[in-house]
């Protein structure tokens, strides 16, 4: 326990963008000679992340993760990554609607080994990387509760009995259209390809402003390729009448 | 304070010993010796009984350890998080005597919360950086059998663990009861798990659980302790054994 308030105090807070909840106190209580020692947060009136995204909509994704990355990137600037992102470790909070980070017994400092994690999001678990706390560490992680979230429940449970591979995490990627719009900075962010989240966050904001254009630019894919295939059959019908032909010819002339 | 050596033995079974002296008492001996015992159950569904459960609970306790009882699928996270908390443990104790020593009886309770914070991440940075060295044991009667995967994978997910660390790690796996004694070795003292182990095939599955010589023969691992001249002999002869008959590895090392 100690150690989760010593990160907590470690970790400057700047007061318009918030980490995580503000640490008030920490001090002992003697209760029938025993000492116990406690402290005191800030109280963080909102919803877990997995529980705000089902009951506000899929569209506040994209937006959180960037204020997600914009808290990262404050952590990161210190010297320290978070660790065990995963949604059941953060707060939207219901007045402003800014994403906290809450638990921070995973914070660990830049080069030491991960202090805790959990495997849904851990690099290593999908053979993606070591436990050693780099940036890319987290981004892995963020990219993973990304699509957790985009992901219906049974995709996801799905995902996690499969083999654990990247690859697999790039596949589904690229065939879910709701992930798709967002592959550049999934996919990359996968293979540990950013050094800060200020780079990822920039290309996730692309990826945003593309999307419109993206999905038209998809639909018109899709059509061509049904042409394409339509071409393929009609092609395919004239072949098989030629042959007809030539098999009647050849009868006719027996 | 000088770098530490911290020395775990981790067993890995799914029930009670059955064979040879009593397990607790060997954890005590181990204990003696410098070196933790902490003990992980592996169970299907409750098949761990209440016998069972008391038992790994006392092992640990002798062996001033940790132990944990979980399904398969979530051993590979108990190995590391088990291994972690009982480092800090330790580490803990040690700090706590030597405070003992400089400031008298409740120490660490007579400092005030900011500098017991102090202390906690003082013991967390020993953590990271002493060097760790961890003899995993695994049961291999034939109940055990259809777990193996699992705790085949948590060799591997361990291995990644401990690369992660800044500190020197160095693992070495065990299988028990052996083809012809309490103990075989599949992976000698390596400090770099690359490959990965192949611990199912070619086993020899018996009812014998003998977990309290497995102990004592696993003891002998760790260098630091002198062995009594019987034991030194036969263990020698045996690991030469193993350099000379590159048959024996390949038996269980793909």
């Amino acid at each position: 326990m100690l150690m989760e308030v010593n990160m907590l105090k470690a970790v400057q807070q700047n007061a318009a963008e918030k980490i995580g909840p503000r640490l008030c106190d920490v001090d002992d209580i003697q209760l029938d000679g025993q000492t116990y020692t406690f402290y005191v947060m800030e109280f963080l009136q909102g919803e877990q992340l997995d529980k705000y995204i089902a009951q506000a909509g899929e569209e506040w994704v994209p937006i959180l993760v960037l204020q997600l990355l914009n808290r990262l990137q404050i952590l990161h600037e210190q010297g320290w990554i978070f660790g065990d992102l995963k949604p059941e470790n953060m707060i939207v909070t219901y007045q402003d609607k800014q994403i906290r980070l809450i638990d921070f017994g995973g914070v660990t400092k830049i080069g030491n080994a991960v202090r805790q994690f959990t495997e849904d999001y851990d690099r290593a678990t999908w053979q993606a990387g070591d436990r050693r706390a780099e940036i890319a560490y987290d981004l892995f992680s963020l990219a993973m509760v990304m699509i957790r979230l985009l992901l219906k429940p049974a995709e996801w449970k799905d995902l996690r009995v499969q083999t654990h591979e990247i690859q697999e995490l790039c596949a589904i990627i690229l065939n879910n259209e709701r992930l798709y719009p967002y592959r550049i900075p999934l996919v990359r962010a996968l293979h540990g390809k950013y050094d800060s989240a200020d780079a990822m966050r920039q290309e996730m904001l692309a990826s945003l402003q593309n999307r419109k254009k993206d999905q038209t630019a998809r639909s018109h894919v899709r059509h061509q390729h049904g042409g394409d295939s339509a071409e393929k059959w009609i092609g395919g019908i004239f072949v098989a009448s030629l042959l007809l032909l030539a098999g009647s010819l050849y009868y006719a002339w027996l | 304070m000088k770098q530490a050596t911290l020395r775990q033995i981790l067993i890995v079974t799914d029930g009670c010993s059955n064979s040879g002296m009593s397990p607790v008492a060997a954890a005590a001996l181990a204990k003696e010796q410098g070196i933790t015992v902490n003990v992980i159950g592996v169970v299907e569904r409750n098949e761990v009984g209440e016998q069972g459960e008391a038992e790994i609970k006392e092992i640990a306790e002798a062996g001033g350890g940790l132990f944990d009882i979980v399904y398969p699928a979530q051993l590979a996270q108990t190995v590391q998080m088990l291994t972690r908390k009982a480092m800090t443990r330790t580490i803990h104790q040690v700090v706590n005597k030597e405070l003992k020593e400089i400031l008298g009886e409740s120490a660490l309770e007579g400092l005030t919360p900011e500098k017991r914070m102090q202390v906690a991440g003082m013991v967390d940075d020993l953590g990271e950086r002493s060097t760790l060295e961890v003899a995993m044991l695994v049961d291999t009667s034939a109940s055990m059998k259809p777990k193996l995967s699992a705790v085949q994978q948590a060799i591997h997910d361990f291995s990644i663990s401990l690369r992660s660390r800044s500190g020197t790690s160095r693992m070495s796996v065990c299988l028990f009861p052996g083809k012809d004694k309490y103990l075989d070795i599949v992976i000698p003292w390596t400090e770099q798990i690359e490959k990965a182990h192949q611990i199912t095939s070619n086993l020899t599955m018996s009812g014998l659980t003998p977990t309290g010589p497995a102990i004592v023969e696993a003891i002998a691992l760790f260098n630091h302790v002198p062995l009594p001249a019987e034991l030194a002999d036969s263990y020698r002869s045996r690991y030469n054994e193993t350099e000379d008959d590159d048959g024996f590895l390949r038996d269980h090392v793909f």
